[in-house]
């Protein structure tokens, strides 16, 4: 079954791997212009004291430099998504459309093995495509050399989530394959599907997946972080209580700060010791990457197990 | 081997929606047979041969095949579809590559040896062959999986005379060397008279009759006599027409017929099918309470 699975789906393979190659081909390009650009700017030690003046124009041409790789935030988000539809609608609705389960439901093999093993198949390859993609997405970001890697748009294109998003669209495909029968319409109501699962997760799952780490005395977060809220509260409180958001008590400092209007003409310091108030950052910081990867990751591989096993009972309960 | 029937069905029935595509099925193939099941389009043929592989799942009733569920025995059935499904983008070597692959006991050397004789090359892509090639390489994915049971529909449907003849010749020898239980399902009948032993005759998704092929032949008359004169004791009628003042019965006998009123000869095998299926299609006693289904709309619906 392993053989004739790979025999039927050999050519879709082939051509994503040659379609995602060139893909990946120029992603590499851009990849080491970008890298170049921010080595010139890096070796010139901007920031320090006695920076010099090539500063601007280093930064102005690793910035026209790493000008895609916000469309590569774009490509990494889609492309695991894409590749785990494509390789699982057709999977089991293109045998369900031709007929050709009855050929294979009658051969000295289950049902339940036969469903498992292409499963096995197309969820392998899916997952090794877009691992072996990975590395050139989160190199193209940039957010490697940058840092910042836990931050949202650089965080969904590396380390372990993309082939995670890639084994829950392919399971997602093959399940609304069973359902519609037909390859086209299993990829159709997939898309936006997986789109919003995708959404719903990254807004209101991800942030609370590992507790996060809140800090005070800090006035702006370093950029390796991933801040979740800031903002003024009272001392000796590290998140808001009741009647509180993280936004009520910036007023009062802003009031304290410049009580005539205009200019502050009051310190910062004076206002949080006489208001009683700090200032917290609530965040994940960047050694919270992997635990908030496998996490992350946890979810979309249950999700897949979950879809899995409504696929192997809708498949076992057929009626023709 | 154990005394179970090779194939049995209890009460059967299928539903598709409103309409039953088969409906209170209950007959026994002992095995070594060659049954043939005949029928019009329509009257649940299909849906009765893909219910006892296993592809399509009863409604109501049972199925045994050997004695257990279709599904315990799928390696000793070899089912050939109505559609004969295959991988057309596969060469005619791939697919006997995937048979070999998903059966323990494929007989390789028998399926190289049946296509050889087709003249059907092993490097030919499937997509690419005749209708009447394409249903004999199902065939032989059938056969070179050593079944102890055939399930085959319309096996002859798209061959032409040779072919056809050739195809009886094999699952004839099939039988004799295996002992294979074949059931076989045909709307040509006159192909069935030769190979068959055993008979089911289905009309409106209902049996008419299952039994031994030369006990139904025994046991069938053709009575020619006058018009109007009333049926002898001990038969029932299974169809009767009148030309001018003569009138001719199809009966099943239960005793021998000693009225001298009627002349008895022996009909032709279609003869009595004919006659099973016009009654059921009269709304004869079978099926009296069963609408008829409007022809083709069985197969549109198993197909889906």
């Amino acid at each position: 079954m392993i053989w004739a699975t790979w025999r039927m789906e050999r050519s879709l393979y082939l051509v994503a791997v040659v379609a995602l190659g060139v893909i990946a081909v120029l992603l590499a390009l851009a990849g080491l212009h970008q890298e170049s650009a921010w080595a010139a700017y890096s070796n010139l030690h901007c920031g320090e004291p006695g920076s010099t003046s090539g500063c601007m124009s280093a930064a102005s041409s690793y910035f026209s430099a790493s000008r895609f790789s916000s469309a590569g935030v774009v490509v990494g988000f889609l492309v695991p998504g894409l590749v785990g539809l494509v390789f699982g609608a057709p999977i089991i609705a293109r045998e369900l459309g031709q007929g050709t389960n009855r050929l294979a439901w009658t051969q000295s093999i289950s049902r339940t093995r036969w469903l498992l093993l292409k499963l096995a198949v197309g969820a392998l390859a899916s997952g090794a495509l877009i691992g072996a993609l990975t590395p050139v997405f989160q190199w193209w970001t940039g957010a490697v050399q940058r840092g910042d890697r836990i931050v949202p748009p650089n965080f969904d294109a590396s380390g372990l989530v993309p082939v995670a998003y890639a084994l829950f669209a392919f399971m997602l495909g093959a399940f609304l394959g069973v359902l519609v029968r037909r390859t086209g319409w299993a990829f159709a109501i997939g898309v936006p599907v997986f789109a919003a699962f995708r959404y719903l997760e990254r807004s209101f799952v991800r942030s609370a997946l590992v507790p996060p780490v809140e800090m005070s005395k800090i006035q702006v977060a370093p950029s390796n972080n991933w801040v979740l809220n800031q903002g003024y509260l009272p001392l000796g409180q590290s998140s808001p209580g009741r009647g509180i958001t993280w936004q009520t008590k910036n007023a009062s400092i802003s009031r304290c700060t410049n009580p005539g209007g205009g200019k502050a003409t009051v310190s910062v310091q004076h206002c949080e010791s006489l208001l009683k108030l700090h200032f917290v950052v609530q965040m994940q910081p960047g050694n919270h990457y992997w635990l908030l990867q496998l996490a992350e990751a946890g979810v979309f591989v249950a999700a897949a197990c979950a879809l899995l096993a409504l696929t192997v009972v809708a498949v076992r309960r057929w009626r023709t | 081997m154990s005394e179970a029937p090779a194939l049995e069905t209890i009460g059967l029935g299928k539903r598709y929606g409103h309409t039953w595509g088969l409906r209170d099925c209950s007959f026994d193939i002992p095995t070594g047979r060659i049954a043939a099941l005949v029928g019009p389009n329509g009257s649940g043929k299909s849906t009765l041969l893909r219910v006892a592989v296993g592809v399509a799942r009863p409604t109501t009733g049972h199925v045994r095949v050997f004695g257990r569920t279709p599904e315990e025995v799928l390696h000793r059935v070899g089912y050939l579809d109505q559609e004969r499904p295959l991988y057309r983008s596969f060469k005619v070597g791939e697919m006997l590559r995937f048979g070999e692959k998903l059966n323990p006991l494929w007989d390789a050397a028998a399926a190289r040896l049946y296509l050889g004789e087709l003249k059907i090359s092993l490097g030919a892509r499937v997509g690419n062959l005749s209708v009447g090639q394409q249903a004999q390489v199902a065939l032989t994915i059938c056969l070179a999986k050593r079944p102890d049971l055939l399930l085959l529909d319309e096996p002859v449907a798209a061959l032409d005379p040779l072919a056809r003849e050739s195809v009886m010749q094999v699952l004839l020898r099939a039988v004799v060397q295996d002992g294979t239980t074949v059931l076989l399902s045909s709307h040509v009948i006159a192909d069935l008279a030769t190979v068959c032993d055993y008979l089911i005759i289905l009309s409106a998704s209902r049996v008419s009759l299952a039994d031994d092929l030369a006990y139904v032949l025994a046991s069938h008359h053709l009575l020619v006599g006058a018009r109007d004169t009333s049926a002898p004791t001990g038969t029932e009628v299974i169809a009767a027409t009148h030309t001018g003042r003569q009138t001719n019965l199809l009966v099943r006998v239960t005793e021998p017929i000693d009225d001298a009123g009627w002349r008895v000869e022996e009909p032709t095998l279609e003869e009595i099918v004919i006659a099973y299926l016009r009654r059921a299609e009269a709304g004869g006693e079978s099926s009296a309470h069963q609408p008829l289904l409007p022809k083709g709309s069985e197969q549109e619906q198993a197909s889906r």
